[in-house]
């Protein structure tokens, strides 16, 4: 009688695990870009955002400097250059339905220039720019798809 | 700290004179030692001995006795003799230039070319000390002059003891650098980070 | 050779300073029998102790604190009771908050609070139900702005240095 309830129980187990595992998990998207008035220059694959960053900003030129996609665990920080200079930590500290937190750490010498949490639905950007890069200024564009 | 010394301050920081008397007949030759040798000049390091312990008076009840008091009481003294300097903000002139400036010691045994040449080296160590930052300056003092373990001067200046290496380290070449032309045969021998060019004889132990 | 050189150097200072366990003064005292170079460095670190240690001993030594703790005391008995007009003054004195570490943080901080007050008041997107993108946010060496924009899709996290213009949202 036992062994009759043993599998279906070890399998609903290893169901509900991986749909933990699944539900600790989110895609994020990390874009560098780097925005300044030289010039009239959109980078093609700013597109889907530009008319986001033509309204906020009063910038002629958008150019992509870098395009990371991260798989994000719970509690597990990532981190990548976030060009010039700089790295950004990503941590998924917290998911539930249709809200992704994120703790982003922006590092540059040892120093934390910006430490923030935010909530993302799916579809929606966090921006966060203003450090000086050439002539222009730096903007990360974050979103994340779970 | 001991059971004597605990009670000494818990009585201070209940407002009683006699006990801060009491810590003072114990620690004013240290609290000089250290004040001395920032500032190098005795008015002003008897000026500040009675600022530390005016201010002590002051402070004591801030003093929880998570750390050992003379930890507490040289931090207090270091900071006090910092920030003397920084306020008084002096440029060092060598009285030496100035005729009739040079006052002989009381020991008339020594000849007055010793005397004058102490002298030198003091005020030319003076002027060294100036240029080091306040934090070296500090590590220098608590080490060369009290003679404090690096975990004793770790506490004392609020920091690891890994630092408190560094700023010594620092210190010292700084000063050597400095001091070169007055650290007689050994004027070249600053940098203890990088093996020596050249290996010298030891006639220089002769010299010395 | 060279490199037991380097090696002794690394530990010469823990070794000057009795901070070297002992099996590290055994590798410094073999070898500056040898290394009259790395004695020398020792002889630099002697020599520079003992000019700032003895002056000040010798001052120390001679010292006899004339009048220090009678001065010590005035100044405890006379700060322990004003007069009604050093009472008075006390009260109305601001001088305090005009020392920098006092005022230079008190305006940093209203700087911020007027900054993020300005935006909650001045903000045209109407508020939202429910949660706002960002929850936290500080920086070590930027001002920090928050905005919304209007259609809710894109929140703006932006890094001011100083007082700058130019570089930030429209």
């Amino acid at each position: 009688m036992k062994r009759v309830f043993v599998h279906p129980i070890v399998l609903l187990i290893l169901v509900l695990f991986s749909t933990s595992i699944a539900l600790g998990q989110a895609q994020t998207r990390i874009r560098v870009i780097q925005a300044s008035n030289i010039g009239h220059n959109i980078d093609p694959s700013l597109r889907d955002v530009y008319r986001e960053l033509g309204s906020l900003f009063s910038f002629t030129s958008y150019r992509l400097l870098r395009d990371e996609t991260l798989d994000l665990i719970l509690n597990q920080p990532v981190t990548i250059s976030a060009h010039p200079g700089r790295s950004m930590e990503v941590s998924l500290i917290g998911l539930r339905r249709d809200i992704a937190k994120l703790r982003i750490r922006v590092v540059r010498e040892e120093r934390d220039i910006l430490n923030t949490e935010v909530r993302l639905l799916p579809g929606r950007t966090v921006l966060i720019g203003g450090p000086r890069h050439g002539e222009g200024v730096i903007i990360y564009a974050v979103s994340a798809h779970f | 700290m001991n059971q004597e010394e605990t009670e000494m301050i818990s009585r201070c920081q209940q407002g009683d004179q006699e006990a801060l008397r009491e810590i003072y007949d114990r620690y004013q030759k240290k609290v000089y030692r250290i004040v001395y040798g920032v500032v190098r000049q005795r008015e002003e390091a008897l000026d500040l001995v009675q600022e530390v312990f005016i201010k002590l008076f002051r402070s004591i009840k801030n003093f929880k006795g998570r750390s050992h008091f003379y930890t507490y009481l040289y931090r207090m003294v270091m900071n006090t003799a910092i920030d003397h300097t920084r306020k008084t903000g002096k440029h060092f002139i060598s009285s030496l230039d100035e005729e009739g400036s040079f006052q002989p010691s009381d020991e008339v045994e020594k000849g007055p070319e010793r005397i004058l040449l102490h002298k030198e080296a003091e005020e030319k160590l003076k002027w060294a000390m100036e240029k080091l930052p306040a934090e070296q300056k500090a590590a220098l003092i608590f080490r060369e002059v009290e003679g404090l373990s690096y975990q004793e001067m770790a506490g004392a200046m609020g920091c690891s003891i890994g630092t408190v290496m560094s700023r010594l380290h620092y210190g010292r070449k700084r000063m050597q650098e400095l001091l070169k032309d007055y650290m007689g045969a050994h004027g070249q021998g600053g940098d203890t980070s990088s093996a020596p060019k050249a290996q010298k004889s030891p006639k220089a132990d002769e010299e010395r | 050779m060279q490199d037991l050189c380097s090696q002794v150097l690394k530990l010469l200072e823990k070794y000057f300073d009795q901070e070297a366990t002992d099996k590290e003064k055994l590798l410094v005292e073999g070898h500056l029998q040898v290394c009259p170079a790395c004695l020398d460095v020792l002889r630099s670190m002697e020599e520079l102790r003992t000019l700032i240690k003895v002056p000040v001993e010798a001052a120390a030594r001679e010292e006899d604190f004339p009048w220090v703790w009678q001065k010590i005391e005035r100044e405890i008995r006379s700060q322990r009771k004003p007069t009604w007009l050093q009472s008075l003054r006390s009260r109305l004195d601001v001088s305090p908050l005009f020392k920098k570490k006092i005022w230079i943080p008190a305006v940093a901080t209203l700087a911020v609070l007027l900054m993020i007050t300005a935006q909650l008041i001045f903000k045209e997107t109407p508020s939202y139900p429910g949660l706002s993108d960002v929850e936290y946010v500080e920086s070590e060496d930027y001002n920090v702005m928050v905005y919304q924009s209007e259609n809710q899709k894109v929140t703006v996290i932006w890094l001011f240095e100083g007082t700058e213009k130019g570089a930030s949202p429209s």
